[in-house]
């Protein structure tokens, strides 16, 4: 006899069980895995600890109450192993942070979700890639991650398209964007421990953004390639097209490939070093931004200096995957009072040992 | 929303193409009947001469809500 406190539905088998799924619109348009009972209870002996009806946060905009059980049950759904569940919790504890303005990244019309960077001894734990086209297909954990989170938005936040999540195109992030930072490749501390974590912790740093974008530069050290490479991602992250570069709020996202973070590095650049140095270049004058944004533009000389972003801080550096020519950006939004701001959580350690009582009565 | 349920008179504006959200978390919420006026989508980026007239046009209404004429 389960515990679970979750609606039943029946169906007469398990095809049968993933079209109902499909009518009732609680998929994101791909197969799931049918949470049945057994596999949510399977599930939830993993969750660090925590027993299923702790309540993690409100997930907007409809303000759904995300319990560890109903995590669980979408984690099922998007194929995860017990052992990202921590992972994916966190990611749930992240989203929910009122900093992180979920109603808002789930309700604009621009196109971004959310972006979900790992660190610590859960990567190898896990299988979380950061090498080479970590962002791309192939990586389950990575994937159901991700994915995870975002059935989680969609069932427990009503963030579906046309109703709770208005964005009026959407992008492919929207089905799962997680990756793990490079952190052994890297030659800066890892992201987690510049937002004010120790190593040894295990966490997951959630910004709403964009797909990642990719820029070129050679990393060559001769012809002043560092200097060329902050210049190339500056570009990029103050593109007067974009939706940062006018409302210029919020966080955006730098991935460093492992080559580009050295050719830095050995200019005696850390990340704080390259922070400022980017939020000195990425920006547009007054004049030269209202071509592109109109009225957008609030009124002022034309030859004022608007950075894309409010401090070096708010420009986010990860070193993730395959050594070679090309990084990423990853716009976010900047509308609203604040914009998008990234949130940085713990991931509960050793999931496999902590048991909650409840679960071995 | 925390106004309304806290008993001070409310008003929701949104814009046409977010009308459906706005029902259905005023719903999620346990409020359906909130009073909303819609204004015209878009309203973001608009120049302040527009933000102003539209201001002009839909405020009579507003403050009716707001003085308790039925939604």
């Amino acid at each position: 006899m389960t515990s679970l406190r979750s609606a039943r539905v029946s169906a007469k088998d398990e095809d049968a069980a993933l079209e109902l799924l499909f009518a009732r619109g609680w998929t994101d348009g791909l197969p799931v895995v049918v949470p049945t009972p057994a596999r949510v209870e399977a599930m939830l002996a993993f969750a660090g600890g925590l027993d299923p009806d702790v309540v993690l946060g409100a997930v907007g905009p409809n303000d759904g109450e995300a319990t560890v059980e109903k995590v669980a049950v979408n984690a099922v759904m998007a194929g995860c192993t017990p052992e990202v569940f921590t992972t994916v919790l966190a990611c749930v504890e992240a989203v929910t942070d009122p900093v992180f303005n979920l109603a808002a990244v789930q309700s604009t019309t621009h196109a971004v979700g959310p972006v979900v960077v790992v660190n610590g001894p859960v990567r190898a734990a896990a299988g979380i890639a950061s090498g080479t086209g970590a962002l791309g297909s192939g990586f389950r954990a990575n994937a159901t991650i991700g994915r995870a989170l975002r059935l989680v938005l969609s069932n427990v936040g009503g963030g579906r398209p046309g109703v709770g999540d208005m964005a009026l195109l959407g992008q492919p992030g929207k089905f799962t964007c997680c990756l793990a930072e490079a952190e052994e490749e890297s030659p800066f501390e890892p992201l987690s421990v510049s937002r004010g974590l120790t190593p040894e912790v295990s966490a997951v740093t959630v910004l709403g953004g964009e797909g990642p974008h990719s820029v070129m530069c050679l990393p060559d050290e001769g012809g002043g390639g560092a200097d060329r490479l902050l210049l190339v991602l500056a570009s990029a992250l103050a593109n007067p097209a974009s939706n940062p570069a006018h409302m210029r709020k919020g966080m955006n996202l730098v991935v460093l490939n492992p080559d580009h973070a050295d050719l830095l590095a050995r200019e005696g650049l850390g990340r704080a070093d390259v922070q400022q140095r980017l939020f000195e270049l990425a920006g547009n004058g007054r004049g030269e931004l209202r071509r592109y944004g109109g009225s957008l533009v609030p009124e002022g000389a034309d030859d004022d200096w608007l950075p894309v972003v409010r401090e070096p801080a708010d420009l986010l550096v990860a070193v993730a995957g395959g050594r070679g020519l090309y990084s990423a950006v990853v716009p976010s939004w900047g509308g609203g009072p604040v914009g998008n701001v990234a949130v940085t959580r713990p991931v509960r350690e050793d999931p496999a040992c902590v048991v909650p009582q409840s679960r071995l009565m | 929303m925390q106004f309304a349920r806290s008993g001070v008179p409310v008003v929701v504006m949104v814009t046409a193409a977010f009308a459906e959200q706005a029902a259905f978390v005023a719903r999620a919420a346990g409020m359906p009947g909130i009073p909303t006026v819609t204004l015209p989508h878009p309203v973001a980026g608009s120049p302040a001469a527009a933000l102003d007239a539209l201001a002009a046009e839909v405020a009579p209404r507003c403050r009716a809500l707001l003085e308790g004429e039925p939604p």
